[in-house]
This record gives C-alpha cells, structure tokens and sequence, in this order.
C-alpha cells in the first residue's frame, strides 16, 4: 500500500521535475580565513642522523590512495628522506569495489590493506594519530594527542568530508558508504534486509565528488542484485547533476534497457532536508520515500584543510594547488593531493596515485635545489561494474598546459568500452590488484 | 556488444602470451634496481636530475606490476627499449585492439614513449 502511493508519488515527480533546475544546493560552509606568508618560508635545518648524514623531513597526513602512494614514492626515489605517514587507521579499507559488499560479493576484510610493507620495506615512519592543526609557516602539525611533529614538507591527502544534510542526525538510517567501513556494512545489511517489491534511493551530489562513475555504478551493480533477489523492487536515482556526468553511454544504455522497470533515473534533483522516522527526502522534486536510501551528500575537502586556510579554490571548498608539485597556492611548503585538491582532474583514487608520484618527485627535486618536471603526465583509468559478472572501463590521461597552468585533458586517451563483458570484470580484479600494489606494496 | 568485447580481450590476451616468458626471469630483481636508482644522498646534496622519463613511466606502474611481487597485466620489465617502445606505438596504431591499453598509448607522443621505453628497459 505505501509502495503503490510512492510510485503515484514518483510519477508526479517526473513531471515537477521537467520545471526544475540544476540546483547546486550551495551550503556555505564559512571557511575560516587564516593569515598565511606569502614568501615561501626555508625549511628548517634537517638534523644529523646517527651515520651523520642531514636528512630531510616529510609529513604526509592521510594514509589513502594519494598519501600511502607520495610516501612510498618519496622513500622509493628519494632514500635520504625521512618520511612520517599519520592516519588514525591502523589499516586503509579501499573504496574502490566497496560496492560490491553491498551484493555480498565482497567482504570489507578483502578490501583492507595493511601498512606493513610500506613500514618495513620502505622505511615509513607511521603515527596512528589525528592531525587537529597545522601551522604552515613553521611547516608543523599538531597531533590530538598534543604531541607537534615537525619537517621541510607537509603533503596533505586526507581525502573528503560531506556537508551536513539538514534534518540527518543519524548517518546509520540513511548511510552514504562512500567511505568504504562501517558505513558499507549498514547499507549492506538494510539491503538484506529488504523485502521484494521495495524502492531503494540512491542521491548523487553535484559534482565535484569521490569517484564520477561511482554512483552510476553502483546503482546498476544494486539494480542486478534487486533483479535476481529482490523481484518487483525499484532503485530510484535522484543525480543532483543535469544529467549522467560520465560514461553516459553505457550508464544511460543500463538504466533504460538492461534495468528498464527496475531503474528510475532522474537529473536536477537536489536534496533539501530529510525525515528519518519516514524515511523521506524532501527535494527540488518533491517529497521521496524510500525503503532504503543510499544518501551521498555533496562533498568537500575536510576540516583540516578549510580552518589551515588552503580551502581556497572559488568554491572555497577545495584547495587550490600548484600542479606540477601540488603545492598549495595559499603555503608553498604544504601540498595537497588526492580528493581535497582542486585540480581539471576527476576525484578518485587511481589518478590519486598518479598526482602522489608527481608530487613525491617533485618534493625530492625541490630538496635538491631542482625545479619539478615540467611536462607531466596523470592517468585516470577504472572499471565500472555494470552488472554483478561484467564491468565496462573508462580511461582518460592530463597533460600540463604552461599557459592555462593547469592539467588538461588529452581527447586521444579519453573514451570508454563500447558496453560492458565478463573479460573487463576480470581485467577490473587485475586493475584492482595492481594499482593496490603500486600504492601499498 | 559482448562481441566487440571479447574481440578486444582476445587481442589482450595474444599479447599477455608474448611477454609471459618475461615475467619468471624478472620476478626477483624488481625492487632492488628501483631502490638503486633513488637519487639523492643527502637533502641539501648537489641537484641530480632524475633518470629521464621515470616519472612518465611511473604510470605504467598503476596496471603493470615491475616488483615482480604481485600478478598484474603482463609485465614491462626485461624488455629491449625497442621492443617497449614498438609495443607501443603498436598499442596506439590499433594493431592491438581498441581497449583501454590502446587509448594509454594514445595519450602519449613519440618522444614520450621513447622516454618511457628507454626508462623501462634500463630497469633491471
């Protein structure tokens, strides 16, 4: 009975929807203005070590794609270096095919990678432990614990944070799981939990946001799993885009005929507020309910990085970076990579390991008195699960343009599959497998 | 659409074939030749650039494992320069499908891949 009156619901809100805009739901967030110097500031003198040799010192805070990757690198082409990594974590859960927990195709202990190697192989100092202030000028951070570390170096990779959604106090009832943990286990077991015949709700935020495809393929991988165990059941996707923003192609091919009567997709919707007793999103389209409801919130770079002042992109949500050494445009000695920088390039963890090498080899030269390499090159490749055994893959390479000083895409390297098949699902699992070990082993 | 697909995996696969000879020779000396070639000895040390094309080809590492350590697509070490670089330019002519490995060669320009092949096959 409820299900038939949303479905009523959802008809009316295809046609509310034809009127609304994009609305980009801008929260706004303040960012605290701190006072930064505007001459790059020297590093302190490194200290002798025991064998008397003065080393230089770096910080990488965040040990996710982008920052296990710079620490890596920095020790794997700069030996001298003494690098420090900090992250609460004693173990990174990989975000990438983290919705494949939601079909019970994965488990979330498959998709942790200790940091073992990167300590014993590579001579990672690691610090499990919050960084609650950074002060650039003195190129130091203080650890909640009190304690203050300080380097030549800071590299910033601490990835996203989500605004807040007016009416959400619990992320449990409707849970983003897109940071891969506890958050992917609560989505998984409302799934599970679901009875035939109900309405699963998927929002995506504005861009820019974790993983592009992400939403689109995670929606599909669920729209699979409800086909074979779920009968009758719908997945709404409310995309607070103008319309799929990548992969259009295939993505749009498996909602209307591979899911048609299973998918509902629907552009220009934003997220006003939500009721969690009813589990209903209140929206530029109208009011939703949902059985279970996958809610993303629009993303931003985390706290950290805002109230140090580098959030200062013209948003005032991501930092601005130089990016041939991605140091930050607001303190030449922090730099930022990975999701909370604001770069041409999409958010995600394989082109996150590519900005850490280019950054790693650019600290290594600046240490040495070298300006960074002028021409570089990022990859951003992935594959999306368009079902539960086949994946389809995308793949797009930047090059720097010295007179917009920015990355820029190379239209040769950029195209997706033409559809999707089994022999990309398994290319997925060796992509997956590698990119894992240039960044953790 | 599985066709076009299978097409492809096909062509992927004559090419793992080719070069899997290379993977048990390298399998042990990947690391230790990269830890050899970390350039400077102190922090403030004279500059030394870093090997030509190292950070290019350090994209090759993401999908191509060169430890030896971990199974990836098929291995990049052990290989002429030559060979690196005809591989390549074949990749981006479309003589070896129109997959994802085809669109990386096309992100590149001859002195790129040059610069990457020649990095590639000093790796030891």
């Amino acid at each position: 009975m409820e299900r038939r009156i949303f479905l009523r619901n959802a008809s009316a809100f295809v046609t509310s929807l034809m009127l609304s805009s994009c609305g980009g739901s801008d929260n706004s967030g303040g960012t605290q203005a701190v006072t930064l110097p505007t001459t790059p500031t020297p590093g302190p003198t490194p200290q002798p070590t025991a064998s008397g040799v003065a080393k230089a010192r770096v910080i990488v805070v965040g040990g996710g794609m982008a920052g296990a990757t710079v620490a890596k690198y920095l020790r794997l082409w700069g030996d001298s270096i003494e690098v420090t990594l900090i992250d609460k974590a004693q173990v990174y859960t990989s975000n990438i095919l983290s919705s494949l927990v939601l079909t019970g195709q994965r488990s979330i202990a498959s998709l942790e990678y200790s940091y073992d190697t990167l300590r014993s192989t590579y001579g990672i100092n690691f610090v499990h432990d919050e960084v609650v202030a950074i002060d650039p000028a003195a190129t130091e951070v203080t650890l909640a614990s009190g304690a203050r570390l300080k380097a030549d170096r800071i590299v910033l990779a601490p990835g996203i944070d989500f605004d807040a959604v007016p009416g959400l106090t619990d992320s449990g009832v409707m849970p983003h799981a897109w940071k891969a943990g506890p958050q992917t286990t609560i989505l998984a077991q409302q799934l599970a939990a679901m009875p035939s015949g109900g309405t699963v709700v998927l929002t995506i935020p504005p861009a820019p946001y974790r993983c592009p495809p992400g939403p689109y393929e995670r929606a599909c991988l669920v729209a699979d799993w409800l086909r074979l165990n779920r009968p009758a059941s719908k997945i709404l996707i409310l995309d607070a885009n103008p319309q799929i923003i990548v992969e259009k192609d295939n993505f749009e091919s498996a909602f209307t005929r591979l899911y048609a009567g299973i998918v509902e997709y629907h552009s220009s919707v934003a997220i006003d507020s939500v009721d969690q007793a009813s589990k209903t999103l209140s929206t530029s389209g109208g009011m939703i309910r949902g059985d279970v409801i996958n809610l993303i919130p629009r993303q931003k770079a985390p706290l950290l990085v805002s109230k140090t002042g580098l959030a200062n992109d013209a948003t005032g949500r991501f930092a601005s970076v130089n990016v041939l050494d991605y140091s930050s445009t607001a303190a030449s000695t922090i730099h930022v990579i990975g999701d909370s920088s604001a770069t041409t390039q999409p958010k995600a963890g394989h082109i996150a390991n590519q900005e850490a090498k280019i950054c790693a080899d650019a600290i290594i030269r600046s240490l040495g008195g070298l300006a960074p390499d002028p021409a570089p090159i990022t990859t951003s490749a992935c594959f999306s699960t368009i079902t539960m055994t086949q994946a389809s893959w995308l793949h797009a390479m930047y090059e720097y343009n010295a007179s917009a000083k920015a990355m820029q895409l190379i239209p040769a390297s950029f195209a997706a599959s033409a559809g999707w098949s089994a022999g990309d699902y398994k290319d997925m699992n060796t992509w997956f497998g590698s990119l894992m070990a240039d960044t953790f082993a | 659409m599985a066709n076009e697909m299978d097409c492809h995996g096909r062509h992927y696969l004559r090419h793992f074939k080719r070069v899997a000879l290379y993977i048990s020779t390298t399998a042990l000396v990947g690391c230790a030749s990269l830890l050899s070639l970390s350039v400077p000895s102190t922090a403030q040390s004279v500059a030394v650039s870093p090997p030509a094309g190292r950070l290019l080809a350090s994209n090759c590492f993401q999908c191509h494992s060169i430890s030896g350590k971990t199974s990836g697509f098929d291995s990049i070490k052990g290989k002429s320069s030559n060979e690196i670089y005809n591989d390549l330019r074949d990749f981006k002519a479309g003589k070896e499908g129109n997959g994802l490995m085809a669109r990386h060669a096309m992100g590149y320009n001859d002195a790129q891949m040059r610069l990457i092949a020649d990095y590639l096959a000093a790796l030891r």
